[in-house]
């Protein structure tokens, strides 16, 4: 056969750059899963989403990410990208299943993490407390629990009020009021 | 901002904390920390109610999320199934709800049924989709791990026949019913590329539903491999270009947009 067409070889090498690069992204792709794969679970949860949901969201979010960043898309704050996209395919789900945090069964005795503790009593102190501490916050309003569970990842305000569309002073004051709720039942 | 007579509102104390007060509020609440034993107090009780709250958080959660390695698994497969696909396909699965999609996708089907009871109805409906492109779900592509020199020194390029077991499950999973004849079940690598004989490799190519029919990639098949073995094609990037979309490695290759009258008729190029 005679030599290759050279108006190809341009071709050619793009298409091998592109391959190369694609595999670069997905591992790119799965290490930022491994980062922030257990943050995103929690805060699903949060949200009243089953963990088996979750992880559904989840796939759908790091595939979305893929996405992203093949399109050429702008690579600032993937955490706060990433949050705010499974915030709002969570809410979606949410929304099909008809899950409500609220309707979320309290967890039973059974469910009960027991942790290692010098006698049983101050075991059970430590689930009483926990228990209605967790009672607390799942009596906050949405948004404000929204707010606390976003903080508890690490997100800073701005980020979290770019994810839940809310101004920088109604973030501050929503964990104010969250956490002068969570101090006085500790109080109690 | 004075805090001589008042105290601070938790949320300025809750700034403080969390180290997001402007500069210009910083100095005058750390004067009045300082002066004020109250709300030094109310900031501990503040940073004590986060403490619990992420104590209770963690234990509320953390032993109950599985294991990664699962989950990890599936994004890997899915990011290289969508890496060989077109990177902005009209019905990617992040630009459309997979539910939307699959309701679309079966509307569609149900109308080509309807219509074509309407215009034969004595016959029996039967669906005879027409396959020009494998389902990249079903049909990702799959290789060998072999080189140039292996591949090339093969002499027969013909692929071997699919056993009849594996044809029909390659029907079953593209939903094609009845006797196929109408259909090649075609190898997306060619083994004469280093292809795999493996389902996920598999796919059920019309004859002659469309021109860009089996025959057409018989052609495409010979031109890669004759490119690869006189070393002007990597065999990965040939593999890649045939999975990825055959009809688009067609036209690179072939510097055509219709596929040439001898390939559509199945006269193997000289």
């Amino acid at each position: 056969m005679s030599s290759p067409d050279s108006s190809i070889l341009p071709v050619l090498r793009t298409a091998s750059e592109t391959g190369h690069s694609r595999e670069r992204l997905q591992s790119e792709v799965v290490a930022l899963f491994d980062q922030f794969r257990e943050p995103l679970l929690r805060y699903l949860a949060s949200l009243g989403l089953a963990f088996a949901d979750g992880e559904e969201v989840l796939q759908e979010v790091f595939l979305a990410l893929f996405q992203h960043l093949d399109g050429g898309k702008s690579r600032e704050n993937l955490r706060g990208w990433l949050f705010r996209v499974a915030h709002n395919l969570a809410l979606k789900r949410r929304y099909r299943t008809r899950q409500d945090f609220a309707a979320r069964a309290a967890p039973g005795v059974e469910d009960a993490v027991v942790e290692p503790g010098p006698n049983p009593e101050d075991q059970l102190l430590r689930i009483q407390t926990r228990e209605r501490l967790m009672a607390v916050v799942k009596a906050l309003p949405e948004q404000d629990r929204e707010c606390l569970f976003l903080r508890a990842e690490g997100l800073r305000y701005r980020e979290i009020a770019g994810i839940l569309d809310m101004s920088l002073g109604a973030v501050s004051l929503s964990l104010a009021r969250s956490l002068a709720r969570i101090a006085r039942s500790a109080e109690r | 901002m004075k805090f001589e007579d008042s105290h601070l509102s938790d949320q300025q104390l809750l700034l403080d904390i969390e180290t997001e007060l402007t500069t210009h509020d910083e100095k005058p609440v750390h004067d009045h920390l300082e002066k004020c034993w109250k709300c030094r107090t109310r900031r501990q009780e503040l940073e004590s109610a986060i403490a619990g709250f992420v104590r209770a958080q963690q234990q509320e959660f953390d032993s109950k999320i599985p294991p990664a390695a699962g989950p990890r698994a599936m994004l890997k497969a899915q990011l290289a199934q969508v890496s060989v696909s077109e990177p902005n396909s009209l019905l990617s699965w992040h630009g459309l709800d997979r539910r939307f999609a699959w309701a679309l996708a079966g509307t569609i089907c149900g109308l080509i049924a309807v219509i074509s009871f309407v215009v034969h109805p004595s016959q029996t409906p039967q669906r005879t989709p027409v396959v020009s492109v494998p389902d990249s779900r079903l049909t990702p592509g799959a290789a060998l791990l072999l080189n140039r020199q292996m591949v090339c020194a093969g002499t027969n390029t013909k692929n071997k026949a699919v056993p009849v077991a594996l044809q029909r499950k390659v029907f079953e999973e593209y939903g094609i019913v009845g006797e196929p004849r109408a259909y090649e079940v075609d190898y997306l690598i060619t083994p004469a590329l280093g292809g795999a004989d493996d389902i996920h490799n598999l796919w059920p190519h019309s004859y002659s539903a469309t021109v860009w029919n089996a025959r057409v990639k018989d052609a495409l098949e010979d031109r890669l491999r004759e490119m690869v073995c006189d070393g002007s094609l990597d065999l990965a990037e040939a593999q890649r270009d045939i999975a990825t979309n055959w009809i688009a490695a067609y036209k690179k290759y072939f510097h055509t947009d219709e596929p040439l009258l001898a390939h559509r008729s199945g006269e193997r190029i000289q």
